[in-house]
């Protein structure tokens, strides 16, 4: 008797030559990007989010073309931060003969004000609602949800217009097995950036998703500590926000650390670029923390 | 998965899909061989997995994104509010917005998870621009406005 593998095809679907073609998709869509990087931790409320943005601007701001996919989509953040919860997605013009299908056409991004082309969910629902899915097993989301969550994540890739750019950034959501999970689903072209915070909370969690990922075949650029310290505008000086002395001790490089700025935070919940923040020694650190990921990033390229 | 069928050592093929019911689908196979038919009949969990997924069940679906399927066009319906709950049209909402053929064409040019919000944003830019019709004029200003 015949086994699964001495049959071509499965009969009519075609369900691999779909995910085939989805993967084809993706790929296309990224075709003019030269580095995707995702920004991850394992632990939420590091402040993800808002380094990804603010590390958006300080590229930006050294003439790089730069994109964000917030990859949080039941807590979307990117939308609000970068001011982009009130634009719409607008169809492009119809190009005669183009021989598009219909729902076939890329998406062209909202931009921020310093032009970083912005995708999140928040741009998509209001913040008064939930992501939700049709789904004809209700109740048992825990067996389905976390792959529809890729699926879509698939179908956005594929279907926003991307074009040419140095960076894309993804914001990924909490949870050490979602990072790995992202990894996965990227492929090995994406590198990580893990952020972390000065608490031994933080390190641990953070410490288990370079060990996971270290697994893998995706290339670990290093870490931000986020949040060493804060920026006292009165006095002009940082001070400890947590009483960790000590190096992170994470085996990977440490690109950065950025002190906490109240204004800084301030800027985020209005929603104005890093472009129009004031001179700080917040902003400088986040710069540098750029510089150092636009240094590996190249060294990466050298090498391969 | 594929099915064989075991008297004619054949692998069978997907004649037809029933729409789904109650969360299953109805999925029919025959043996070229011998012509014997079965269905497979899924369950909401297995009917799900699928969905989820974002692929579908049907003859021909690797071939045409658009063929018919068991499933919505659109692999994500729930995810956002349907374009009709998105229009505001009782008393003391803003009037709705009409929209010109070729608008329309242009909005359906758009992946469908997309185009309910986008139709709302984008009726929200008119009505604060005095203009009670969406059409290419004010696609185009729109992009231009948003810096598309």
């Amino acid at each position: 008797m015949k086994g699964y593998h001495d049959i071509a095809g499965d009969g009519g679907s075609g369900i691999l030559a779909q995910v085939a073609g989805q993967r084809a998709r993706i790929a296309d869509g990224l075709a003019g990007v030269r580095h995707l990087v995702a920004i991850g931790s394992g632990k939420g409320g590091v402040g993800k989010s808002t380094l990804t943005l603010h590390l958006g601007g300080a590229l930006r701001a050294r003439g790089l073309r730069v994109a964000i996919l917030d990859a949080d989509f039941n807590g979307p953040s990117q939308a609000r931060m970068a001011g982009v919860q009130e634009v719409p997605f607008v169809p492009p013009p119809s190009t005669k003969g183009s021989g598009m299908a219909g729902g076939s056409r890329k998406v062209p991004l909202p931009r921020t004000g310093n032009g970083i082309g912005v995708f999140s969910m928040g741009s998509l629902i209001p913040e008064s609602q939930a992501l939700d899915f049709e789904s004809t097993a209700p109740g048992e989301s825990h067996t389905w949800r976390a792959t529809r969550e890729f699926a879509l994540l698939g179908e956005i890739l594929a279907s926003f217009e991307w074009g040419t750019l140095d960076l894309l950034l993804f914001d990924l959501p909490p949870g050490a097995e979602r990072t790995v999970q992202y990894a996965e689903f990227l492929g090995p072209q994406t590198s990580f950036l893990l952020v972390t915070i000065p608490s031994e909370v933080s390190r641990g969690v953070v410490a288990r998703s370079v060990a996971a990922l270290s697994k893998g075949s995706n290339r670990l650029l290093g870490y931000v500590e986020n949040m060493s310290g804060y920026y006292c505008r009165d006095c002009n000086a940082i001070k400890p926000l947590f009483d960790s002395p000590e190096p992170a001790g994470l085996e990977i490089p440490c690109l950065g650390s950025v002190p906490f700025d109240p204004e800084l935070a301030r800027h985020c919940d209005r929603g104005i670029p890093f472009a129009e923040l004031p001179e700080s020694p917040v902003r400088q650190a986040i710069d540098q923390a750029a510089q150092r990921l636009i240094h590996v990033l190249t060294a990466t390229e050298r090498s391969e | 998965m594929k099915f064989l069928c075991v008297p004619c050592d054949t692998a069978m093929k997907l004649q037809t899909v029933g729409p789904p019911e109650r969360g299953s689908l109805s999925v029919v196979y025959s043996c070229p061989e011998c012509g014997y038919e079965m269905a497979m009949l899924t369950n909401a969990y297995e009917t799900q997995i699928v969905q989820s997924l974002g692929v579908r069940i049907g003859p021909g679906e690797a071939a045409s994104a658009s063929a018919p399927g068991t499933t919505s066009k659109c692999p994500f319906p729930g995810m956002i509010p349907s374009t009709e709950e998105a229009r505001p049209v009782q008393g003391g909402e803003p009037a709705p917005v009409r929209w010109t053929a070729a608008a329309e064409a242009r909005l359906a040019n758009i992946p469908e998870f997309v185009r309910p919000m986008a139709r709302t944003g984008i009726e929200r830019f008119a009505r604060e621009r005095g203009a009670v019709e969406v059409d290419e004029t004010i696609l185009d200003a729109a992009r231009e406005f948003f810096g598309m």
